[in-house]
């Protein structure tokens, strides 16, 4: 088997649209979410808060490009552009058949799923669609565009768990670089926000309703006054590299994956279950032949659902008990789905290589249910050599994913 | 004589649908070569001109002899005379 590294990182988040301005906003312990005035045109949707992201340079991208491009495509190819220049790979090089792509999320362009029925329903007349429509609400727009763009010529390919499609990308670019049939992947994934993808949560209950007034209050992961998540948008891509290929051209080594896990609940389709979180984290752990005791740090999925984060909390309690530091970002970007994953891990890597780990925002009181583990409240100074990232799904699909420095 | 109102808007379709700049919408200009339209982008213009100009042109076969930007505002205004008669 081969090693795998990670050698580029992109992101277009809540806190900025690119990596450095997202790691400033996380130093400042800034939150993005806001009050969102216009959900208020949608009855029933009691969550009138999200965590948007400020879209620029998006006619950089030619319009024959971009006119088969929704939001969540377009942050995904200005992400992928940040991480191929941030891996010193040039244009030339992508279209080889050694390099591909996996970029995930949830569905299609929500906005443009909207859009379509909007125009096709009112007289059932489907010759008002536009001809790059369909491109933006199909399941793998991400990664068409994002692969069309650039000239990938490589695996095209689209993970779509929900809030696990990020990691499950990377999770698939890695495992394809470790048998051998690529060498370069371009991995992660992306979302667009929209209110009818707040609803799908709101109406179980799941979305945050009590802070609409004190949006930066909200959300809370693993707080006593949680109330649900808040949902954010943009994309987070990485390139992964065959270790002998970047050691070969010198290039910058941000981490090496030593381990990736991702299992079914196989018990209900919104409720996860420490049982089976923790059988997806000890496999990890497992298959990068690391102990427990060995992780220095805990990216936690915690989306401030009362349910997820008291599952998540049991499984890290179970397997780690209170010694291994545990942060979730959510707190700052809100629950960017099928972008969390990547973007989440990017920040990861990036305190990997400071040497601290942020702290998780809005949480103040950690709730009976959500204690006995090492929760970090504010920045702490650690030499992170192993981390941890898990990423858990609606649809009962968990992930987790073990990175090493890469000279531990 | 071609009404003013029907160039003026065609020539938004254009400006508006691919963001082709007023100063390149003349009448000679060929929609392919000179414009950059394709194929995936003569669907959208079909749409956007039934949209403008409230009419039905998608299986209409004259729609295929279109090339430059004077041609379509002949064809507009044609489908406009007809609709009157």
């Amino acid at each position: 088997m081969r090693r795998v590294v990670i050698t580029g990182l992109g992101a277009i988040t809540p806190l900025g649209n690119s990596v450095e301005e997202f790691i400033s906003g996380l130093e400042r312990q800034e939150c993005a979410t806001e009050f969102i005035p216009e959900w208020q045109n949608y009855k029933g949707l009691r969550c009138l808060v999200g965590a948007p992201v400020r879209m620029q340079d998006e006619k950089l991208i030619p319009r024959q490009n971009r006119r088969s491009m929704g939001r969540l495509s377009i942050f995904a190819v200005q992400a992928a552009q940040q991480a191929l220049s941030d891996a010193r790979i040039f244009p030339e090089e992508l279209s080889s058949i050694g390099l591909g792509c996996v970029i995930g999320s949830t569905m299609g362009s929500a906005e443009s799923i909207a859009e379509a029925f909007e125009t096709i329903l009112p007289d059932n007349d489907l010759a008002k669609l536009t001809s790059t429509k369909f491109f933006q609400c199909v399941s793998h727009t991400a990664a068409l565009n994002v692969a069309q763009y650039l000239g990938i010529i490589g695996v095209v390919m689209s993970t779509n768990a929900a809030c696990a499609s990020a990691l499950q990308a990377i999770g698939a670019g890695y495992n394809f670089i470790r048998m051998g049939e690529q060498d370069v992947m371009v991995c992660g994934g992306a979302e667009g926000l929209h209110p009818t993808v707040v609803g799908s949560f709101d109406v179980l209950f799941a979305a945050s309703s009590s802070y609409n007034q004190s949006p930066k209050k909200t959300p809370r992961p693993f707080d006593a006054k949680r109330d649900g998540l808040v949902c954010g948008e943009g994309s987070g891509i990485v390139v992964l590299e065959d270790y002998e290929r970047a050691k070969k051209r010198k290039a910058k080594i941000y981490a090496e994956i030593i381990g990736y896990s991702t299992h079914g609940n196989g018990s209900h389709v919104s409720e996860s279950n420490r049982e089976a979180i923790t059988l997806c984290v000890k496999e990890a752990l497992q298959k990068a032949v690391v102990a427990p005791q060995d992780v220095d740090y805990i990216n936690a999925h915690a989306t401030a659902t009362i349910q997820g984060d008291k599952e998540e909390a049991a499984a890290i309690r179970q397997i780690f008990g209170d010694t291994v530091p545990v942060s979730s970002l959510k707190g700052n970007i809100g629950h960017t789905l099928g972008a969390s994953g990547s973007i989440e891990l990017i920040a990861s890597l990036i305190m990997m290589e400071k040497g601290v780990i942020y702290p998780t925002l809005n949480l103040e009181e950690p709730d009976k249910d959500c204690q006995g583990i090492r929760h970090i409240t504010k920045p702490l100074n650690k030499e992170i050599n192993i981390l941890l990232k898990n990423c858990f799904a609606f649809g009962g699909i968990n992930a987790a994913l073990v990175c090493k420095k890469e000279d531990y | 004589m071609i009404e003013q109102e029907i160039i003026r808007m065609t020539n938004e379709v254009f400006t508006e649908s691919f963001e082709i700049p007023g100063d390149k919408l003349t009448p000679e200009a060929n929609i392919f070569n000179d414009l950059g339209l394709d194929s995936l982008d003569i669907v959208d213009l079909v749409v956007a001109l039934q949209k403008k100009f409230k009419v039905t042109i998608r299986d209409d076969e004259r729609v295929r002899t279109i090339r430059t930007l004077g041609d379509i505002y002949n064809f507009i205004q044609l489908i406009k005379t007809e609709g009157k008669q």
